[in-house]
C-alpha cells in the first residue's frame, strides 16, 4: 500500500521536478517562464517541504525551506496529494500579489506535466512527443525511486542493502539518471558520471520506454539485449525491488 | 604452443541467439534462475554461449559447436569429469534395473552406509534432491529437536531457495518467511553470542557454510578458533549446529569440509558433487538428532530413486580412489598461480581466494567488477568459461594441458583488459 507521505515527497520532488525539464524542452513553457523570477514554497505538514524556484528561463526544485515568493501550505501529504490529482486546492500563506501566476503560468505548465507524462491517443507517433514523454518518465520515476528508497519502509530495506557508489543509468546515445547510494540513502542526479560502480543501459529510447511504461520486463529487456548492465551487480539487484515499487506510487 | 581464439575468429553464438529467442516466448526470463543470462554472471551476453549441445570430462560445447574449459562445473557438480565412465556405468546398470520404483532400491542403504563410513560427523544419512531441499530438512530437524524458533544464519550465506533462504526485499517473500532468521557478520563468534544472550532459549540452530564462499566478494576463510568457539556456543547453549556443505563437500575434505577445518557439526547438507552431476542431495547427522530426523515429515516423489544413488556410490567411491579433493586442491593451486602471474604480466592484479578448489578471483584494479567482467568476457569469447562474480570448480579431469591453454587464453584476455583501461593498470 503507498504511503502518503512517501507520495507526498514523489508529487513534489519528482512529478513537480518535471517543471525543470519543461523549461528546457518546451518551447511553450519556456516562452511561459523566460521573464518570471520567483519561487513557491510548498509546506506540507507532517510531509515534505521544497521549493520551486524560477530564474531567468531556468527552473530548479530544491528539497527543504527556501526563500519564497509564494508560500503554499498544506494540511496534510493527502491534501498535497490532492492538489496534485487536481481535486484539491493549496492554502496560500504568502505572495497573493503573485496568485496570478499560480492561476496562470503555473497551471498552464502543470497541464504540461500532465499533457506529456500521460499520453492520449496517437501522441506518442510524434517522435518528437515520444522523446519527451520517454526522457520526462524516465526522470520521474527515478527521482521518485530515490524517494520510495529513502522513506518507504519497505523501500528502505531495499536501500539499505545497496552497496555505495553510484549507479549510473542511461539510454545508449542519450539522457542519463544517475542514483548515488552512500549508506543506504539515496540521491538522484541527471545527467551522466565519469566513473560509475554499476551501469543500466537501455539500448534505445524505444526500448527504454517500453520499460518504463510496463511494455516490456526488464528480465526480457536483459535478455533480448534491449537492455545491459554490468560493473557491481548488487547496486541493481538491490535497486531492481524499488523499480518495481514505483507504479504504485506513480500508476 | 596451444592454438588459441586470438589467430582464429573469436566465438560467435548464432544457434544459442536463435534458441534464447524461442525460449523468451515460453519460458519466463527465457532461462529461468542461475544458469539465465539475466542472472549477471554474463556481462555482456553477448560474449558468452546461452546453451551447452554436448559435455565430456572439462568442456562444455555449446550449439554453434564452441568448445570450453569449463571452471564453473555445472555450478558444482561436475566433479569427477562430465560423463564420468565409471558413474554413468552404474547409473546405467541401476536405470537398467529400475529406478523410479514403489518401493526404494538396495542402493538407499548401501549409499548411506557409505556416506555414514566417509563423512566423520555422520551417523546416518537421508536423501533428496537438492541442496535447498537438503537445507530445509535441517533446519526442520533443528526446530523439532529444540522446540524453538529462531535459527542464526550468516550475512551474505546462500542456502538456497526457499523462502526463509531469501532477503524480504525479493518478490515473493513475506515478512512472515523470515520472522525467524537472524544475521550476523561472516567470523563474529561475539555477534553470535549477543544474539544467544537476546534470545535465551529460542535459538534452534546456527547455519552457515565451512567458510564464506559468498558472491561478489573475496570470499574468507574461517579466523584461528572461529568454528571452535562456535561450537562451543552451541554446545553450551543447546543450539544445532548445521553445516551447509553443498557447495565444497567433497572439493575441501572426502571426510566433510569440517573435517577440514577441524571440528564436527551436528548436521551437515550435501548436494552438487555427491554424484558427479545425477540429482540427489542428503543431510547427514549425529545421532543424537536421529529421532529428531525420523519425526519431520519430508519426502518427495523422486526422493527414492535408484539411479542417482548408484551413481552416488560410485562418485564417492571414485573420490577416494583419486584422493579427489586433495587432488583438485593442487590443480586449483597451479591454475590460480598461472592467472595471477598471466595478470602480473599485463600490470595487472588478480587477487585469488578460498580454497583453491573452488577459487574465488577479481582483478583489483578498479572497485565496480568491470574490469573482471570484461575478463571473463574475453576469456568466454575464446572458449575458457569463467564468471565475474561467483567461486570457480575444479574438476578432477582437468589436465595440464586443460590448465596450460587456459593461462594462454587468459593472458590474451589480461591484455585486452589492460588495454581498454590504461588508467587502471598497476602502478
Amino acid at each position: 500500500m503507498a504511503d502518503s507521505n512517501v507520495l507526498a515527497r514523489c508529487n513534489l520532488f519528482a512529478v513537480l521536478r518535471g517543471i525543470e525539464y519543461l523549461a528546457e524542452h518546451d518551447s511553450e513553457c519556456a516562452e511561459l517562464i523566460k521573464d518570471t523570477n520567483l519561487s513557491i514554497q510548498f509546506n506540507v505538514k507532517d510531509g515534505p517541504r521544497g521549493n520551486l524556484s524560477f530564474r531567468d528561463g531556468k527552473v530548479q526544485m530544491k528539497e527543504g525551506k527556501h526563500k519564497s515568493t509564494i508560500l503554499l501550505y498544506f494540511t496534510s501529504p493527502e491534501h498535497f496529494n490532492k492538489m496534485i490529482d487536481g481535486s484539491g486546492n493549496p492554502i496560500p500563506l504568502k505572495g497573493f500579489t503573485k496568485i496570478g501566476f499560480l492561476t496562470g503560468p503555473f497551471m498552464k505548465l502543470a497541464d504540461k506535466l500532465n499533457y506529456y507524462l500521460r499520453p492520449e491517443g496517437v501522441l506518442l507517433d510524434d517522435p518528437e512527443y515520444f522523446r519527451i514523454n520517454t526522457e520526462m518518465t524516465a526522470y520521474t520515476a527515478f527521482f521518485a525511486l530515490a524517494e520510495i528508497g529513502n522513506h518507504d519502509r519497505k523501500g528502505k530495506l531495499s536501500a539499505s542493502h545497496m552497496p555505495d557508489g553510484v549507479l549510473q543509468v542511461r539510454v545508449e546515445e542519450g539522457i542519463g539518471v544517475q542514483l548515488h547510494v552512500n549508506k543506504g540513502v539515496l540521491s538522484c542526479v541527471k545527467g551522466h558520471h565519469e566513473d560509475p560502480r554499476a551501469i543500466l543501459s537501455f539500448s534505445s529510447l524505444e526500448s527504454a520506454h517500453k520499460v518504463l511504461n510496463g511494455k516490456l520486463d526488464t528480465f526480457t529487456g536483459l535478455g533480448n539485449g534491449e537492455m545491459s548492465m554490468r560493473g557491481f551487480i548488487p547496486m541493481l539487484d538491490n535497486m531492481n525491488p524499488l523499480l518495481d515499487m514505483i507504479p504504485l506510487y506513480l500508476a | 604452443m596451444t592454438e588459441t581464439k586470438e589467430a582464429k575468429a573469436l566465438n560467435s553464438y548464432t544457434k544459442s541467439n536463435e534458441l534464447f529467442q524461442r525460449a523468451l516466448k515460453v519460458i519466463p526470463t527465457g532461462i529461468p534462475g542461475h544458469l539465465g543470462p539475466v542472472q549477471s554472471q554474463f556481462i555482456p551476453t553477448s560474449a558468452f554461449p546461452l546453451y551447452a549441445e554436448k559435455v565430456k570430462d572439462s568442456y562444455f560445447w555449446d550449439l554453434d559447436g564452441n568448445r570450453f574449459i569449463d571452471y564453473m562445473c555445472a555450478y558444482g557438480p561436475n566433479v569427477l569429469g562430465y560423463n564420468n565412465d565409471t558413474v554413468d556405468q552404474a547409473a546405467r546398470e541401476q536405470y537398467d534395473k529400475g529406478n523410479c520404483m514403489a518401493l526404494p532400491g538396495r542402493k538407499q542403504v548401501e549409499f548411506a552406509e557409505l556416506l555414514v563410513d566417509t563423512i566423520e560427523a555422520a551417523d546416518w544419512a537421508f536423501f533428496m534432491k537438492n541442496g535447498g531441499d537438503a537445507t530445509s530438512f535441517a533446519r526442520m530437524i533443528a526446530h523439532a529437536a529444540t522446540g524453538r524458533d529462531k535459527v542464526i544464519t550468516v550475512q551474505g550465506g546462500y542456502h538456497g531457495v526457499a523462502p526463509w533462504t531469501q532477503p524480504i526485499t525479493h518478490a515473493g517473500i513475506t515478512e512472515g518467511d523470515v520472522a525467524n532468521n537472524l544475521i550476523v557478520p561472516w567470523n563474529d563468534a561475539a555477534a553470535v553470542e549477543r544474539l544467544v544472550k537476546q534470545y535465551p532459549g529460542r535459538i534452534a540452530a546456527f547455519m552457515a557454510t565451512p567458510y564464506d564462499h559468498r558472491v561478489f566478494a573475496d570470499n574468507a576463510l574461517p579466523e584461528e578458533g572461529y568454528w571452535q568457539k562456535i561450537r562451543k556456543i552451541c554446545d553450551e547453549n543447546g543450539i544445532v549446529l548445521i553445516i551447509d556443505d553443498v557447495r565444497c563437500g567433497f572439493r575441501l575434505d572426502l571426510a566433510g569440509s569440517a573435517k577440514y577445518f577441524g571440528f564436527k557439526p551436528d548436521l551437515t547438507c550435501y548436494c552438487k558433487a555427491l554424484a558427479n552431476g545425477y540429482p540427489i542431495s542428503a543431510v547427514v547427522g549425529a545421532d543424537s538428532l536421529k529421532d529428531a530426523a525420523s519425526k519431520v515429515f519430508y519426502t518427495g516423489s523422486y526422493w527414492s530413486s535408484a539411479a542417482p544413488m548408484a551413481a552416488g556410490i560410485a562418485c564417492i567411491n571414485e573420490l577416494k580412489r583419486l584422493d579427489g579433493a586433495n587432488l583438485m586442491i593442487e590443480k586449483g593451486k597451479k591454475l590460480t598461480d598461472g592467472l595471477v602471474k598471466a595478470a602480473a604480466a599485463a600490470d595487472l592484479d588478480l587477487k585469488v581466494t578460498g580454497v583453491p578448489s573452488m577459487f574465488y578471483m577479481r582483478l583489483t584494479n578498479d572497485d565496480s567488477l568491470m574490469m573482471q567482467q570484461e575478463f571473463t568476457a574475453e576469456c568466454a569469447r575464446r572458449g575458457v568459461f569463467f564468471t565475474s562474480h561467483h567461486n570457480h570448480f575444479i574438476n578432477c579431469s582437468l589436465t595440464d594441458d586443460d590448465i596450460s591453454e587456459t593461462i594462454t587464453v587468459a593472458a590474451e584476455a589480461f591484455s585486452v583488459v589492460a588495454r581498454n583501461n590504461p588508467g587502471r593498470l598497476n602502478k
